[in-house]
C-alpha cells in the first residue's frame, strides 16, 4: 500500500514573495499519527493547504492516498480540520457536521448515522442542537474534529487542534486522536506546542522556515542524543583529566556524559571516578524530550548573533 | 453526489438568509404588496382603496378594470416595486453571500471538499438568482390572482416578468459578486453595485436624452428640407406663371439679376437664401449629435441594458393601442418625459428608434456582458490562494 502523504521538494512563493516553503520532503506512512512541528511561520499551514488543495503550490511532486497532490475526488476520503476557522454561526453542531458531511459526499442514511456518533466521540453530543455562537473555543474546536471524521476519513489532517483550548481540553483532544489512530486512521497533526505532539505522535517532522530539519519516530530522532550523565562532587578539570582515555566522554558542570544507552560501558567511569576518591552524586538516562531536539533544529543555523530564530525561539510557548 | 452538494450548498444558503431574517421578510413583502394593491379598485366614481374613494379623475368608464390593473402591474408592481425595491433588497440580502464564503476560517473547509472551485461558484451563484426568482414568483402569481379575480382577465403573459426582471437582476448581481471578490466586503460590493446601476441609470437618460435630441435634430432637418422645396416650388410656379405672361424673367436672356441672388429662382424668391441656410445649420447639427448618440450607443451596447430589458415586458404585456390609450398615465419614464417638452413628433421617433432596439440587442449583448463579468469571476476565485 502507499504511503498516506508522500510529497517530495514542495515549494511555495507567495505573491509578494514570501518564500513559505523551500523544497519540502515528507511522508507520512498509513495507520500513524504524525507530527508536524515547527514556529510560528514556518509554513506548516500552508503545506496542509497545499495538500487540501485551498492554495496551490508553487511546485509540487508526490501524491496524498496514492493519487497526485490537487485530485479533488480524492478529498472525499480526507477530513480537514483548518487553522482559525470561523464555521457559519447560525448552524448548530449537528447541522454543521451535516453540512460539511453532505459537500464530502456522504450519503444522507450515512451521515444521519454518523452525525450523533462524531458528536458523541468528541464529547459533544449533548450540545449537538445548539446553535454554535454559543460554544467556546473549544467546543468549536470539537465540532470541528467531528466535522473532519464525518465521512469516515481514512486521512485526518488537523491544524493546531488544540489551538485556545485548556488544559483539560487538549487532553481530551489528544485522547480522540488516539482513538482515531486506533480505528486505522491516518492522522496528520500540525502543532507549535511540542509536548502535546510528544504525547500522540508515531513520528514527527520538524519544519522551520520552510525546509523539513529532521523526520522520524520519536526513537530514532533522539537516539543521537541520548546518553547517561554522571554527576559529581569536584573541578571538572581534574574529572576531564581522569577521564581522558575513555572514548566520547565529556566532562562540563560537575557532569560526566557518555554517549551510550548501555549501563555496562558506564561502569567503568563510575569506577575511575571512585578511584580517585570523587563522590558520584548520581547517574540517570538522559533522553532529550522532543523540545529539546526542536530547539536544537531549530538552533541549527543560529551562530552567535544570528537574530531570526531568537524569534522562532519565542513562539515556542503555548499561547493562553 | 453532485446533486447531493448541491441541495447542501442550497440549504446553506437558505439557513443563511433566513439567520439574517431577510429570507421570509422579503416574502412576506412580496406577497404584501399584491394585498395592497388587490384593495385598490376601480368603479363607476373613481379608483377606491377598500371602501374609501381616492380623488383621482378615473373611472371605469375611461378604463376597464382590466387595464387599470395592467397599469397597477406595470406601474406600480413591475416598475416600482420588482425593479426597485425587490431587488434592492435582493442585492442587499445576497451582497454578503460570496465575501462570507471567502473569509478566512469558513473558505478553507469548503474548498476542501471533493468538488471543483468552478462547481462550487456556479452553484453558490444560482443560490442567489433561486432566491430572487422566487420572490419573482411568489409576486407574480399573487398578481396574476389578482388580475384574473379583480380584473377578470387571465394573463399568463405577466409570467415573463420572472425570467425577464431575473435577468434584469443577475446583470446586477453579477457585478455585486464580482465587487465582492475583489473587495471581501459586503458593505464595500453592495454601495458600489449600487452606484454602477446609479451609473447605468445615468447612462440611460443620457441615452434617451441624446435620442430625442437627435430625432428632434433630424426632424428639424426634415422640416427645412421641406420648406426649402416649398419655397422653390413657389419659386417655379412663379416663373412659369412670368414666363406665360412673357415677363422678362430675371438671369435669363441677358436680363440681370437683382444684387443678392445667386440664380433665377432667388432672384423671384427671396426666401429661398434663409431656408438654405437654415437647412446647411440643421445638416451641420446632426453629425455632432450623432456622435454623441453613437458614444452612448456604443457604451450601451457593452453595459447591461437593466432599463430596456424591463421595457421588453411592458412592450409584451401592453398593445401599443392600450399603451396610446394610457399615454396620458404614465409619464414617469425618462423618455416619455422628456419627449413631452419637446415636438411630439420627435417624441414619437425617438421612441422609436428606443424601441427597434431588437430583443436580440437588449438580452444578448446584457448577457455577455453578464458572461464576461462570470468569467472574470470564475478567473478570480479559480486562481486565488485562500
Ligand atoms: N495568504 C498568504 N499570503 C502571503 N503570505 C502568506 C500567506 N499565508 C501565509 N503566508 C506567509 O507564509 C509563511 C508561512 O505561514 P504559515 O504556513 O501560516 O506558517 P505556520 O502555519 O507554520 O505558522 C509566513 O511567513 C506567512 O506570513
Ligand atoms: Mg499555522
Amino acid at each position: 500500500m502507499t504511503a498516506a502523504i508522500d510529497v517530495q521538494q514542495v515549494e511555495k512563493m507567495y505573491r509578494g514573495k514570501i518564500h513559505a516553503l523551500r523544497g519540502v520532503d515528507m511522508r507520512v506512512e498509513r495507520g500513524e499519527v504524525f507530527g508536524l512541528l515547527g514556529p510560528n511561520g514556518a509554513g506548516k499551514s500552508t503545506l496542509v493547504k497545499i495538500l487540501m488543495t485551498v492554495i496551490s503550490p508553487t511546485k509540487c511532486q508526490g501524491t496524498m492516498l496514492g493519487k497526485p497532490i490537487g485530485h479533488k475526488a480524492t478529498l472525499a476520503n480526507v477530513g480537514y480540520l483548518p487553522e482559525h476557522h470561523r464555521f457559519p454561526e447560525y448552524l448548530t453542531g449537528a447541522q454543521i457536521v451535516d453540512y460539511f458531511g453532505a459537500l464530502a459526499g456522504t450519503p444522507r442514511a450515512e451521515r444521519k448515522r454518523r452525525i450523533g456518533e462524531m458528536l458523541d466521540l468528541v464529547g459533544m453530543g449533548r450540545w449537538a442542537d445548539t446553535k454554535i455562537k454559543q460554544y467556546s473555543k473549544g467546543m468549536r474546536q470539537r465540532v470541528g474534529i467531528a466535522q473532519a471524521m464525518i465521512n469516515d476519513p481514512d486521512l485526518i489532517l488537523m491544524d493546531e487542534p488544540t489551538d485556545g483550548v485548556d488544559p483539560v481540553g487538549r487532553k481530551d483532544i489528544r485522547d480522540v486522536v488516539r482513538t482515531i489512530r486506533d480505528r486505522g486512521k491516518t492522522v496528520l497533526i500540525n502543532s507549535h506546542l511540542l509536548s502535546e505532539l510528544e504525547m500522540v505522535c508515531d513520528r514527527v517532522a520538524i519544519m522551520v522556515q520552510g525546509e523539513v530539519r529532521q523526520q522520524g519516530s520519536l526513537d530514532d530522532l533522539t537516539e543521537p542524543h541520548r546518553r547517561y550523565e554522571v554527576s559529581f562532587v569536584g573541578d571538572d578539570q581534574s574529572a576531564a583529566a581522569l577521564l581522558a582515555g575513555m572514548e566520547g566522554v565529556s566532562v562540563e558542570a560537575g557532569i560526566a556524559s557518555i554517549p551510550t544507552e548501555d549501563p555496562n560501558r558506564i561502569q567503568p567511569v563510575i569506577d575511575c571516578l571512585r578511584a580517585s576518591q570523587i563522590v558520584v552524586k548520581g547517574v540517570r538516562a538522559y533522553r532529550p524530550s522532543l523540545e529539546q531536539l526542536f530547539l536544537d533544529a531549530v538552533g541549527e543555523d543560529s551562530g552567535p548573533g544570528a537574530g531570526p530564530n531568537k524569534h522562532s525561539r519565542m513562539h515556542m510557548e503555548a499561547r493562553p | 453526489m453532485i446533486l447531493m452538494q448541491t441541495g447542501a450548498i442550497f440549504l446553506d444558503a437558505y439557513r443563511e438568509l433566513n439567520a439574517k431574517k431577510l429570507f421570509w421578510i422579503t416574502m412576506v413583502l412580496s406577497a404584501l404588496v399584491v394585498l395592497v394593491c388587490a384593495m385598490l379598485g376601480i368603479n363607476k366614481q373613481g379608483i377606491t382603496f377598500l371602501w374609501f374613494e381616492l380623488p383621482f379623475p378615473v373611472n371605469s368608464d375611461m378604463i376597464s378594470p382590466k387595464l387599470f390593473y395592467l397599469t397597477v402591474f406595470t406601474s406600480f408592481g413591475l416598475g416600482l416595486w420588482l425593479t426597485w425595491i425587490a431587488t434592492i433588497l435582493a442585492l442587499v440580502s445576497t451582497a454578503g453571500m460570496f465575501p462570507d464564503l471567502i473569509a478566512s476560517g469558513s473558505i478553507e473547509t469548503v474548498l476542501s471538499k471533493p468538488m471543483s472551485r468552478t462547481r462550487l461558484f456556479l452553484t453558490k451563484y444560482l443560490t442567489g438568482l433561486v432566491f430572487m426568482g422566487m420572490q419573482l414568483v411568489v409576486f407574480c402569481s399573487g398578481f396574476f390572482l389578482l388580475l384574473g379575480i379583480r380584473g377578470e382577465t387571465w394573463q399568463p403573459g405577466l409570467f415573463l416578468a420572472v425570467p425577464i426582471v431575473l435577468a434584469f437582476f443577475s446583470f446586477l448581481f453579477s457585478v455585486q459578486v464580482l465587487l465582492g471578490l475583489v473587495t471581501k466586503s459586503t458593505i464595500a460590493s453592495l454601495l458600489l453595485t449600487l452606484l454602477f446601476w446609479l451609473g447605468l441609470f445615468g447612462l440611460n437618460a443620457a441615452d434617451a436624452i441624446l435620442v430625442s435630441v437627435r430625432a428632434a435634430s433630424e426632424i428639424r432637418l426634415e422640416d427645412a428640407q421641406e420648406s426649402l422645396d416649398n419655397q422653390i416650388a413657389i419659386a417655379e410656379r412663379t416663373v412659369d406663371r412670368m414666363r406665360g405672361k412673357g415677363e422678362p424673367i430675371p438671369g435669363e436672356a441677358d436680363e440681370p439679376l437683382p444684387e443678392g441672388a445667386a440664380n433665377t429662382l432667388e432672384a423671384v424668391n427671396e426666401r429661398i437664401p434663409r431656408r438654405a441656410e437654415s437647412l446647411q445649420e440643421a445638416q451641420d447639427a446632426i453629425p455632432k449629435r450623432r456622435v454623441w448618440s453613437d458614444r452612448i450607443f456604443i457604451a450601451k451596447t457593452l453595459l447591461p441594458k437593466t432599463g430596456e430589458t424591463i421595457a421588453l415586458l411592458e412592450r409584451n404585456l401592453i398593445s401599443d393601442e392600450e399603451l396610446d390609450a394610457l399615454m396620458g398615465d404614465t409619464t414617469d419614464t425618462p423618455e416619455q418625459f422628456l419627449g413631452t417638452m419637446n415636438d411630439p413628433r420627435a417624441q414619437r421617433r425617438a421612441q422609436d428608434i428606443i424601441r427597434k432596439r431588437s430583443i436580440t440587442w437588449v438580452l444578448g449583448t446584457s448577457l455577455a456582458f453578464e458572461a464576461i463579468v462570470l468569467g472574470i469571476c470564475l478567473m478570480l476565485f479559480a486562481r486565488r490562494d485562500f
